[in-house]
């Protein structure tokens, strides 16, 4: 409790930015997507385009001091292509490279080897003709199948949207039991078998907000929330007002009608009476 | 097979958005590892990392992972496989070429701790599958299946077939084969014999003692002296003929025909 209030306290004065999922849309989002977030955007990825150094201090070879190790990641850069494809966790390095000793620094990028090629899932029972890198395949052989490097891989590494969300269908088809297996009873219980220890890590709830962009579940949230409210025209809370306030006044006529909005009887009986082929009224 | 994964993805559920655009061209396209050259400035334990200078994006290449050499992977065949083994097999080979051409057709699985544990069993089950001596053994008997052997015997000193004479001819087309693995038809054949010219037999070559095959070969006589010799014929194999015997009528219809060019 102490801690509580001097925390508080302390943040006392102190302006504290907003973020993603403390304004507009991002706050409503569902715990579920957070914790996504934080696995993908959040998360320090694997080092793949540098060799971290092992252990806390090393020796100056030359005058014996201490220095403390302190790996910075090299920054990296996609390119929005790369959600369309699978780069195992490569990226393009923009730096510089000094190519002689008496010239200057000349920028560089690095970009991985690309190419097209097929992978399999299992559990989709589906082949993909997709862009890939050798580093892609060798992962998928080291991992025993696609679908094992997917489930097994965070999302910090898998990067793309389109591995994302490969990765959230496999999940919810094993979440749901594998229905398309149904005909096949054994293929399915040793899909189960082999993939079910996966699902521990998930609930059916974040698996269901697994591998979103920010932008789509924003959108995917709006869309939800449009679609639970139901509205309801004004002239039926109006009517329903007005014939609360006649029967206060206990009108006869009043006693007759129905209260509620929506059976009102306003659009049936109303458009029941209306007969387009009838006798056209005189005006 | 579907084109593109992007597309099941934006006609099953639109979950991706469309993301296309131009495609991102630099000259050098690697895979690599990298260094850099400048040591990054210190920052406080548990503090933020001080800001990058532009001299810390200098890097060096330490590796080129692409031109380094493919490490071989463990598979497990499901099916025969020319040149490669027999069904439930375990063989090392690389790994670009078990992916593209094992794995991905099905011709093969991972062997993972799991499908090696599996496979065990099915060893057996699969044994009733045809099976092949060796990796290559399929492949020669196919070949020799498909070959006319031109077997030239004298035309002026009088012979009769014996297994060096045909381990003798095959030598001469390039195929090493030894005597004992040669089995001749019953009935002899003997010359020179002027009717038998240009006549078809057959002789039994046993492939590592147990796969057999029907090889399909045709007399030629030849002369040391060169007014004798019998005219050139180009191309005997594509001549129709008839068997030396009847008997071997049989055994030679079976034997697949050389075809060296195909008909319209």
């Amino acid at each position: 409790m102490s801690s509580k209030a001097v925390k508080s306290v302390k943040g006392l004065g102190i302006f504290k930015k907003q973020g993603l999922f403390d304004k507009g849309v991002g706050a409503l989002l569902p715990e579920a997507y957070k914790k996504f977030y934080k696995e993908w955007r959040l998360t320090e990825p694997t080092a793949v385009h540098y060799i971290p150094e092992e252990g806390k201090w090393k020796r100056d070879e030359l005058t014996g001091e201490v220095i403390p190790i302190q790996n910075i990641p090299l920054p990296l850069s996609y390119p929005k292509e790369h959600n369309n494809h699978l780069w195992g966790g490569e990226a393009v390095v923009q730096g510089f490279q000094i190519r002689d000793k008496f010239r200057r620094r000349v920028p560089h990028f690095w970009v991985p080897v690309l190419k097209r090629s097929v992978v399999h899932t299992e559990v989709l029972n589906k082949f993909f003709s997709v862009i890939v890198t050798d580093r892609t395949i060798r992962l998928i052989n080291s991992n025993y199948g696609f679908d094992h490097y997917l489930l097994k891989t965070p999302a910090c590494d898998l990067k793309s949207l389109l591995a994302l969300s490969l990765k959230r269908k496999i999940l919810k088809e094993l979440d749901a039991g594998c229905p398309l297996y149904k005909n096949q009873p054994e293929i399915q219980s040793r899909l189960l078998n082999k993939y079910g220890k996966y699902l521990e890590a998930y609930t059916s709830e974040e698996i269901d907000w697994y591998g979103y962009s920010y932008t789509e579940a924003c959108n995917r949230i709006q869309k939800q929330m449009e679609e639970g409210e139901k509205k309801v025209p004004l002239k039926y809370i109006y009517r329903a007002e007005l014939i609360d306030k006649l029967r206060a006044a206990k009108l006869e006529e009043a006693m007759s009608q129905s209260l509620k909005s929506s059976q009102s009887g306003l659009d049936a009986t109303w458009l029941r009476k209306m007969n387009p082929f009838g006798k056209k009224r005189e005006t | 097979m579907w084109k593109n994964a992007t597309f099941l993805l934006k006609t099953a559920s639109k979950e991706v958005p469309s993301l296309c655009g131009t495609p991102f061209l630099q000259q050098v396209r690697t895979t690599y590892i990298l260094k850099r050259r400048f040591p990054t400035q210190l920052h406080k334990k548990g503090g933020q990392p001080k800001k990058l200078r532009s001299r810390h994006y200098v890097y060096d290449l330490v590796k080129d992972t692409t031109t380094e050499k493919q490490p071989n992977i463990d598979v497990i065949l499901t099916d025969f496989v020319e040149g490669y083994g027999n069904a439930g097999e375990k063989i090392s080979v690389n790994s670009q070429f078990a992916y593209n051409n094992l794995l991905v057709p099905g011709l093969a699985v991972y062997a993972s701790p799991e499908n090696i544990e599996k496979y065990k069993d099915q060893i057996e089950a699969l044994a009733d599958k045809q099976t092949y001596s060796s990796a290559n053994a399929a492949l020669t008997l196919k070949t020799l299946s498909r070959m006319t052997l031109s077997v030239v015997m004298n035309k002026d000193h009088p012979w009769t077939l014996q297994p060096w004479h045909i381990k003798t001819s095959f030598r001469k087309c390039g195929y090493v084969v030894p005597e004992d693995a040669i089995a001749l038809p019953e009935k002899s054949i003997t010359g020179p014999n002027m009717d038998s010219e240009g006549k078809e037999f057959y002789v039994i070559v046993t492939i590592n003692n147990t796969e057999k095959v029907n090889v399909r070969c045709r007399l030629h006589h030849w002369s040391t002296e060169i007014v004798d010799r019998i005219p050139y014929v180009d191309k005997f194999w594509e001549n129709p003929t008839e068997p030396i015997y009847s008997e071997f009528t049989d055994v030679l219809q079976t034997i697949p025909p050389k075809i060296t060019k195909l008909k319209d």
